[in-house]
């Protein structure tokens, strides 16, 4: 079960971080470790369970023609199957269909069934098209809610980034004015020392 | 003056302790029972269970409406084939879209479910990133103010040193001839040691000590 082998991973990643229980529940000694490596292993989990289970929707959404396959085999099963309904109700019934009235069933038999094998196909190639542009359609929303959401994290990194940039280049600039501010001191307490 | 500042004051309360622990439970007891569901889910929706169970019904429908009636007239005319024919087509031709139906919202439902929790996966890194990003920001900062005022230390230090040594420079004294003979001579201190009024440089802790009058003296 992936349950199970996720959560030995995240124990082994974890190391010493949780060890021990308390009363039953996990003691989490550094939660942010443990958040970070748990979001972490979610997201292997996806990798390694629905990547190619999504993949192989997309290819679906875009090539999938069971339903027309389907209705291709429907009309020869249909056609046998009716032929058989009539076999039996000729043989139930007695009825002795002289030769043209049987080649006269025979032909609307097959005419019917041409017909609505044609129906049933038109009739599976818009389904199938509807089945498809919906099917893409559930996909793209999924994919662009996690856009979405990889942007937004994206974003909060590079603003980290700045932040974390500013932050250094304002220290770096205060540590010069300290720096300058404390010699500058000593210098002119030495030259009022030594010019009086 | 106030104590350093002790780790154990910043450790985090009992609440927030006993929240991520119940937090960790729940994140195991979803792991265990409900991972292996949405996989079984998945799997599910890859199968042809419902067009079996959809062409079954369709079949049913079909010979229920077209054959559960005496049949003899059509039997003995030979015709009506065509038309159960086609209303065969055309039921199992629903049956399988309705399926397919229900596979597809069935695999986005497994999709969505799983993306869902890698979304949340990545928001929940980006929300650790932002922890970790305001903990480095403030580690620097409390070095930055630790360098600070290590630097204003030395400045004093070093100011007072060179203030002390200029007071020493103005001292001066009255040294008498080596003999005891002649005018005495006035001797300026230097920048390490100062000289008292005899003119004599203050050496020594003790003599320094004295000198300075930091006690008080008289």
């Amino acid at each position: 079960m992936l349950g199970e082998a996720a959560l030995a991973g995240l124990a082994r990643q974890n190391g010493g971080q949780n060890g021990g229980q308390i009363g039953g529940l996990p003691n989490v000694s550094d939660p942010e470790k443990t958040y970070a490596n748990i979001t972490r292993q979610e997201y292997l989990d996806y990798v390694s369970q629905y990547r190619d289970f999504e993949e192989q929707m997309i290819t679906e959404a875009q090539t999938d023609t069971s339903l027309i396959d389907a209705s291709r085999e429907n009309a020869q099963i249909a056609s046998g199957i009716a032929q058989g309904v009539s076999d039996r109700n000729a043989s139930r019934y007695g009825a002795a269909l002289t030769p043209a009235q049987a080649q006269e069933q025979r032909r609307a038999l097959e005419r019917g069934n041409t017909l609505g094998s044609i129906q049933s196909v038109n009739d599976a190639r818009i389904a199938q098209r509807e089945l498809n542009q919906n099917k893409l359609a559930d996909l793209i929303n999924i994919g662009q809610g996690v856009n979405r959401s990889s942007l937004s994290q994206m974003g909060s990194a590079a603003a980290n980034a700045t932040q974390r940039k500013n932050a250094y280049d304002s220290a770096k600039a205060a540590s010069k004015a300290q720096t300058m501010s404390t010699v500058g001191s000593l210098g002119a307490m030495a030259i009022m020392a030594f010019a009086f | 003056m106030g104590s350093k500042p002790k780790q154990q004051d910043y450790q985090a309360s009992d609440g927030e302790k006993a929240s991520a622990s119940v937090a960790m439970a729940e994140y195991t007891y979803f792991k265990q029972k409900y991972d292996p569901l949405l996989q079984k889910m998945r799997d599910d929706s890859l199968g042809t269970n419902d067009d079996k169970t959809l062409r079954g019904r369709a079949n049913a429908d079909t010979m229920q409406a077209l054959t559960s009636a005496p049949m003899a007239q059509q039997a003995m005319s030979g015709q009506g084939s065509e038309d159960l024919a086609q209303a065969y087509q055309g039921q199992l031709g629903i049956a399988d879209k309705s399926a397919e139906d229900i596979r597809n919202k069935k695999q986005m439902n497994v999709l969505g479910t799983a993306r869902g929790q890698a979304s949340d996966a990545q928001s929940g890194m980006a929300q650790a990133a932002n922890l970790a990003t305001s903990e480095a920001l403030e580690r620097a900062k409390n070095k930055q103010l630790v360098s600070q005022a290590k630097m204003t230390a030395i400045g004093q230090v070093a100011g007072a040193a060179l203030a002390q040594g200029m007071a020493n420079k103005q001292t001066t004294g009255q040294k008498m001839g080596a003999n005891g003979m002649g005018p005495p001579q006035e001797v300026k201190g230097s920048f390490f040691s100062p000289v008292n009024d005899a003119g004599q440089k203050v050496s020594g802790f003790n003599n320094r000590l004295a000198f300075s009058n930091i006690f008080g003296g008289g």
